[in-house]
């Protein structure tokens, strides 16, 4: 495998690893960016208004759609609708599945973020003037960016080690070695795969945290250190208030 | 059209075996898994009987796992980020990668059942220890003081007080860890493992020019399903094992 | 409704995906296109103007892409790694999200299609008789006899037929494989394989789990007990659990076993690759009499690409065009 690793080659060659990292990268990045757009709104406003938070349950009962079946059951149903040259028949069943995948932790983990801020916060923002748009801006969403981070930082490690199965669907990415491997008896490039795929969730994990340190107030993280290390955002979305002791 | 080399039978041809049959339901959308579910009862059952099991037994194996692990995360502070790093590190290796490789791991038969067990139960590790070690720590100080106060030694404030006031959180934890391998043991399914996954490679390879549903709409049902009934077991489990909850919630 | 859904939703992502699937690094593996040796001298030969999909071991298999340049001076303009003949290759053909694919010869697509099979005249791809592959162990007089009586009834006709009724009109295999069994006398209860336990196992391909029940059904009437793993995937799998016991019966294809256990195996005649077999095939494994059944890979095409380029054979692509 090391071997494998160390051969020039077998990084630059045209479908070589550097080519199926920035696949598998777009993959992800790709279903992250989307689904952070869609569930981080929702999340402040099911948070802010109290209501709606049936939505969190719905997002979490998607987990329970087996992958490999949503997986082949989007694929079957577009590819008779899908003609021409190009990847849209497979790249569209992945990232579906994929966004689905990343909504929920990051939406749970939102809804938490803004429950727990603290209602003298709330009241004292109100007091200050703000309107509602105002509170959820300024107050609300700065509070909660340390949940609303360990939400996105877990759905980035789901995302990139399930966009392994866009190969299953002959797309690239660096599940492509991991089948490849498995199909043509090499093992080294097989298991190759799988750990560049682990690095690269951690590498994403390690830029995540980096930016959380960056953006999120120094005055929230101070005062919410205990709050995050109660780190899986659906353990504590989940969790019942009366183990929340920030 | 056919040529020498394609011996396939072409369209005139009187066939020359016709068997008889059993017409199946012909319905192909996807509601016609009920049908599908009903000529293929046994088998269809079989696998979701496997699908349970192999869902079920590696989280419980991995709790027995990580509970210890979690405990030694948090009475000794320097532990917790290395064996919460590795935890997080294992959850990274896509399943199917991990399923193929397992035999080497282990050296195993290549199509031994343990294989996916063992890889799954490493999955339930890496999701419960920070789960476990976080509850532990989430127990309240004055809580912890006042058993001590109470006299209560170590090891009996560990099993008396906070585990039992951990278990909401690592029973959320759990959760996610069975419903997470439900649909982990369908991956599975699609390298030969007899569970529900072997319905959407089936299905799969029968939606050719068109789309066949039944299968695949059958075992994503059932999946969802068993997802759903593992859940409410868990639910139910940890509603009998904190009666103080009920006693405060219920008043 | 559901029409309309799956439209917009198409329209909606697509466009959105856009961006993400233009990166030509996806499953493609462009192929460069100076090793094309055309067969008439310079310019560019129709194979570079096309799409190639197929399995992922076709891309470096002696017979596959390698074999196609080597023996016909073809070279596609890129390779799409689908699967093997399954539903990815097939469906990308009939799309046009590829121009040929490696396809199955009793495949029911291919006539239900009009797909075109290409003639191979310098017999790139080898005869692939049906057989079974089994452990010496099981290899009983009585389970040998069984299975004999089965491949003496099989041909490729046979084959097609049965895979019309499991893949086009979804019957049960086990049903369709009982019917024939039936159909062939080939059920009559016996008690040539009595006390033999059998675990028999198939590959990720509809027709070779029929195959796979056709033996079991037989063996079965026989008197075997019978245990079945369908489904395990591909040789790759299934061949290491044969030889640890997982299984101990896989129906298999001549041709495509012996390039699997020696690389370097010429053989092409049915009578030949089935020596070579024999001889190729590593203890503690063993291969029964072959059936005349026959499922060969094929380069296949649209009628359309075979029309529009004047194609009949796989040196065709070879030429300007």
């Amino acid at each position: 495998m090391i071997q494998w690793l160390n051969d020039p080659g077998n990084w630059t060659a045209s479908g070589g690893i550097l080519d199926q990292l920035w696949s598998h990268l777009q993959y992800a990045l790709f279903a992250l960016v989307v689904a952070t757009a869609l569930a981080l709104p929702v999340g402040l406003l099911i948070g802010h208004a109290g209501r709606g938070r049936w939505l969190v349950t719905v997002a979490n009962a998607v987990r329970a759609l087996p992958v490999v079946g949503l997986l082949i059951l989007l694929y079957v149903m577009l590819a008779p609708h899908i003609h021409g040259r190009g990847d849209t028949v497979y790249l569209l069943p992945t990232e579906i599945v994929l966004i689905l995948l990343a909504i929920p932790p990051i939406l749970a983990s939102t809804v938490a973020g803004v429950e727990n801020v603290d209602p003298a916060v709330r009241d004292a923002a109100a007091g200050m003037g703000m309107r509602g748009g105002q509170v959820v801006r300024r107050v609300e969403l700065p509070n909660a960016l340390p949940l609303v981070f360990s939400g996105v930082r877990s759905a980035t490690l789901q995302v990139i080690a399930t966009a392994t199965v866009a190969a299953y669907l002959g797309l690239g990415g660096l599940g492509r070695f991991v089948y490849d491997g498995q199909a043509s008896q090499n093992f080294a490039e097989r298991d190759a795969g799988a750990l560049l795929v682990a690095m690269l969730a951690v590498a994403a994990d390690l830029v995540l945290a980096l930016a959380q340190r960056y953006t999120v107030s120094r005055g929230v993280s101070g005062r919410f250190s205990r709050r995050t290390l109660v780190g899986d955002p659906v353990a504590t979305a989940d969790a019942p208030p009366s183990t929340h002791t920030a | 059209m056919p040529s020498p080399v394609s011996p396939h039978v072409s369209p005139g041809v009187a066939p020359r075996v016709l068997p008889p049959v059993a017409p199946l339901a012909q319905d192909s959308s996807p509601l016609g898994m009920f049908g599908y579910f009903n000529d293929h009862r046994d088998e269809v059952l079989n696998w979701l009987w496997y699908h349970t099991w192999l869902s079920a037994v590696p989280v419980v194996a991995g709790l027995l796992i990580a509970l210890p692990l979690g405990w030694v995360a948090r009475r000794y502070r320097w532990t917790y980020p290395p064996l919460v790093t590795a935890a997080g590190l294992l959850y990274t290796i896509p399943s199917i990668a991990l399923f193929v490789a397992m035999p080497d791991i282990l050296g195993t038969q290549i199509l031994d059942p343990i294989n996916v067990a063992v890889a799954l139960t490493v999955y339930s590790v890496a999701l419960l220890v920070r789960v476990v070690a976080d509850g532990l720590g989430a127990v309240p100080d004055d809580v912890a003081q006042a058993a001590t106060a109470m006299g209560l030694t170590r090891r009996q404030r560990l099993l008396k007080v906070e585990l039992p006031l951990a278990v909401p959180v690592i029973a959320a934890g759990v959760r996610v860890a069975v419903v997470a391998n439900v649909s982990l043991v369908a991956v599975a399914g699609t390298i030969g493992v007899p569970n529900l996954g072997q319905l959407f490679t089936t299905g799969f390879q029968l939606s050719v020019g068109s789309p066949y549903y039944p299968p695949i709409t059958l075992g994503i049902v059932l999946c969802v399903l068993l997802a759903l009934a593992l859940d409410l077991l868990v639910v139910g489990g940890t509603w009998l094992a904190t009666p103080w909850r009920r006693a405060v919630s219920g008043s | 409704m559901k029409k309309a859904l799956t439209s917009a939703l198409v329209a909606v992502c697509a466009t959105a995906l856009a961006a993400c699937g233009s990166s030509g690094s996806s499953g493609s593996n462009g192929l460069s296109a100076s090793g094309g040796s055309s067969a008439s001298g310079g310019g560019t030969t129709i194979a570079s103007k096309l799409v190639l999909g197929g399995s992922p071991e076709f891309k470096t298999r002696t017979d596959g892409i390698p074999g196609l340049e080597r023996v016909y001076g073809v070279t596609f303009g890129s390779y799409k790694t689908l699967d093997a003949g399954g539903p990815l290759t097939i469906n990308a053909l009939k799309n046009g999200q590829i121009d040929a694919g490696d396809i199955f010869t009793t495949d029911p697509s291919i006539p239900a299609n009009g797909f075109v099979v290409l003639q191979d005249p310098k017999n790139l791809y080898a005869a692939q008789n049906v057989l079974p592959l089994i452990n010496k162990a099981k290899a009983s007089p009585g389970v040998t006899s069984t299975l004999k009586a089965v491949s003496d009834k099989l041909d490729t006709n046979t084959l097609a037929q049965l895979d019309v009724h499991v893949i086009t009109d979804k019957q049960d295999p086990a049903a369709v494989a009982e019917g024939w069994l039936a159909a062939e006398g080939l059920n009559k209860t016996g008690t040539a394989a009595q006390g033999v336990s059998v675990k028999i196992g198939s590959a990720n391909f509809q027709e070779s789990v029929l195959l796979a029940e056709i033996y079991a059904k037989a063996l079965q009437a026989q008197g075997a007990s019978v245990t079945t793993r369908l489904n395990i995937g591909s040789r790759e799998t299934y061949v290491p659990g044969l030889k640890d016991g997982s299984i101990d019966l896989i129906p298999e294809y001549s041709g495509a076993l012996l390039v699997y256990f020696d690389p370097k195996a010429t053989a092409v005649s049915s009578a030949d690759v089935y020596a070579a077999l024999q001889k190729a095939v590593p203890a503690p494994l063993t291969v029964l009499g072959q059936s005349s059944a026959q499922d060969k890979d094929a380069i296949v095409v649209t009628k359309a690409t075979a029309d529009k380029y004047h194609l009949v054979t796989i040196a065709d692509l070879a030429n300007n065009g």
